[in-house]
């Protein structure tokens, strides 16, 4: 027959259940909101970087005037119409630092006027050009995209590869499906060649109208990828320069803008944590103080039975730990299902292509929480353990009666 | 096997100074069984305390053999305490989160030897003491007789060479304390196991082979014929 410290330990934390449970609870607050923020302000992060460079271009030259449209339809998707000058698109192609060109048209679909389903994003692009769409293609295509012929994005629900869909008077099918990028505006948009919509017809009261003829001059957003020589900053100081009526979004300010708004946010959150963690960490050093207070006579018999000093620390600090990691866990679990069941609104509330960390992120996110949460503990019973391994056995069997 | 000399132990009770342990020297044999007995507050407790390595004397010399007690380091101090020494204490000394039955093979957690379980097994002793219906009990449970048996259980659970006891059948009625005290007989003949017991009164004197009185601090030999 044996036993074992981590039995006391055990049964020391049975003892007192409720108290036990306020430990881990205040461990659990913490870990929870900690775990929650850094998720969001990791999930922020990534997809801001990677979503821009996703959108594949360094440049993107929009009409002057919609800039903050042209802002809401990149980053979060939001199907949005503008228009300029196509000619623009040769002009930029001759600037210095400009490497590739290639301009994308926008359409929103609307069921009464054009379309079979409403609401759609639907983007003209150059296939001879384009160099930010095709990298997407989840499988290659057998050959070149013809016109009426679409790529959809991956969030597209209405639509599978093979299905056709009307726009104007034109049946589109879609031949090809793009691999999710967490980027809304490329998982919820259809892209077809500009070509397709030559001959599109819009019926209207006044009769018909040619929309490719509308359109036929027009471009919405002019994608450039500059010559890696070339900041894309200064690029996009030469096109401004140089062209009339345009914007020059850089994408690297994007994510550099939203990012620190955002962090404003979230860093305030944060502080607010770590105030909470620091806070926890004195409350529950008390709890300890208080703890180690009462069990002194049994401290000091354990260690007249031959308990060692490093035996009382281990006692002490294991309760600890296990009461904070066991909040940990659980503070983890809550933070990330409230990630998940608010996934919409937190997406919605920070206006970003949020998505979930890399699992490889996330996995280091978990580690690093549950170390904290560990460390709550362990440094909150670290005075006490200390101070009742030191204690003198007889001193502390005397000092309990 | 044990020799002690002149031991000092001081308290300092604000400003006066308490002599708790006044220049004690004596030996002990193996196998002796030896008594002291005094007042209250002359000093047994403290004595007792400081050859079982639970208080440092101010001065003076605990032998076991060749080990000077009180120049172990603090961690051989505690293994010595775990392999060669046994305490019953003047007071209720279970741990209360513990059964009767892991307070009295509470001992073997701290001992890493392979012949951690060289003692009697922990449920004979229980019987011995007439636990055996309580060995799942809790501390809270017990009556504070039973308490005190199990504690005395506990004290044989490694097979000490020494058994330090603090008025060790203090809430014992008289038969149980004869059967106490006829288990520490036994103990001492037939396992060869020294017994230090200390007494407010004389009852036991009968059955130890040394006798000693102790007042304010100090220690007499006393013949009890
Ligand atoms: N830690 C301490 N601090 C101050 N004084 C102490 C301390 N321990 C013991 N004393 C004093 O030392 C003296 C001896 O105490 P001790 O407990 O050894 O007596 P005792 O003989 O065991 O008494 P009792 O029979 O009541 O148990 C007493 O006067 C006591 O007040
Ligand atoms: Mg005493």
């Amino acid at each position: 027959m044996s036993f074992s410290l981590s039995t006391l330990a055990y049964k020391n934390i049975r003892r007192k259940f409720f108290r036990s449970m306020a430990i881990s609870a205040a461990v659990m607050v913490v870990a929870a909101t900690l775990f929650s923020v850094t998720t969001v302000m990791d999930s922020v992060e990534t997809s801001l970087t990677r979503g821009t460079r996703r959108l594949g271009a360094d440049v993107m030259v929009v009409p002057a005037n919609s800039e903050s449209k042209a802002m809401a339809s990149l980053l979060a998707g939001e199907p949005s119409t503008f228009y300029m000058d196509r000619g623009i698109e040769e002009k930029i192609r001759k600037i210095e630092g400009v490497k590739k060109v290639a301009g994308q048209l926008y359409l929103k679909t609307s069921r009464y006027k054009c379309c079979d389903t409403g609401d759609m994003f639907i983007v003209g692009f150059e296939p001879e050009h384009d160099f930010t769409i095709a990298p997407w293609l989840a499988e290659a295509l057998k050959k070149p995209l013809a016109p009426k012929e679409a790529i959809m994005g991956r969030s597209i629900t209405a639509y599978i590869p093979g299905s056709s869909f009307q726009i104007y008077s034109e049946l589109i099918t879609v031949v090809g499906m793009l691999e999710a990028t967490g980027m809304p505006f490329i998982d919820n948009a259809l892209y077809l060649p500009i070509e397709s919509f030559r001959g599109m017809v819009e019926t209207t009261d006044n009769g018909t109208v040619n929309v490719f003829d509308k359109l036929n001059n027009e471009i919405s957003t002019i994608l450039v990828q500059t010559d890696p020589a070339y900041a894309p900053r200064r690029v996009a100081i030469f096109i401004e320069s140089q062209i009339e009526g345009v914007k020059a979004i850089v994408s690297e300010d994007v994510a550099a803008s939203v990012r620190k708004q955002l962090f404003m946010l979230l860093r305030s959150i944060l502080s607010i944590s770590v105030i909470l963690w620091i806070m926890s960490i004195l409350l529950i050093s008390v709890v300890f103080s208080m703890i180690v207070n009462e069990r002194q006579r049994e401290l000091g018999l354990l260690r007249a039975l031959g308990a060692k000093r490093t035996d009382i620390f281990k006692l002490i600090i294991s309760e600890a730990a296990v009461l904070s990691m066991a909040g940990g866990v659980i503070g983890i679990g809550i933070g990330g299902l409230f990630l998940y069941l608010f996934r919409e609104p937190i997406k919605a509330a920070l206006n970003v292509p949020y998505m979930w960390p890399q699992p490889i992120n996330l996995v280091l996110l978990v580690l690093i929480c549950l170390f904290l949460s560990f460390l709550t503990g362990t440094l909150a019973a670290l005075y006490p353990a200390v101070k009742s391994m030191r204690m003198e056995p007889y001193a502390a069997i005397r000092g309990g009666e | 096997m044990l020799e002690i000399k002149g031991l000092h132990k001081n308290y300092k009770v604000g400003k006066d100074i308490v002599k708790a342990v006044d220049n004690v020297s004596f030996g002990v044999e193996k196998g002796d069984s030896i008594m002291i007995f005094g007042h209250s507050g002359s000093g047994k407790t403290t004595l007792l305390s400081i050859i079982g390595g639970l208080t440092k004397p101010d001065s003076g010399t605990v032998r076991y053999g060749d080990t000077e007690l009180w120049s172990l380091t603090d961690n051989d101090l505690s293994e010595f305490r775990n392999r060669r020494i046994n305490f019953i204490f003047q007071f209720s000394s279970l741990i209360p989160t513990l059964t009767v039955l892991e307070n009295v093979i509470l001992p073997t957690a701290f001992n890493k030897a392979a012949d951690k379980h060289r003692g009697i097994d922990a449920k004979d002793l229980l019987f011995m003491v007439g636990l055996q219906d309580k060995l799942g009990a809790y501390p809270s449970q017990l009556s504070g007789g039973q308490q005190r048996r199990a504690a005395i259980a506990r004290a044989f659970i490694n097979n000490p060479e020494i058994i330090l006891a603090d008025e060790p059948t203090g809430d014992l009625d008289e038969e149980t304390e004869a059967e106490m005290l006829a288990l520490f007989r036994k103990m001492n003949v037939e396992n060869g196991i020294t017994f230090l017991i200390v007494t407010p009164n004389t009852d036991i004197a009968g059955q130890c082979n040394k006798h000693f009185v102790m007042n304010r601090g100090i220690l007499t030999p006393r013949d009890m014929g």
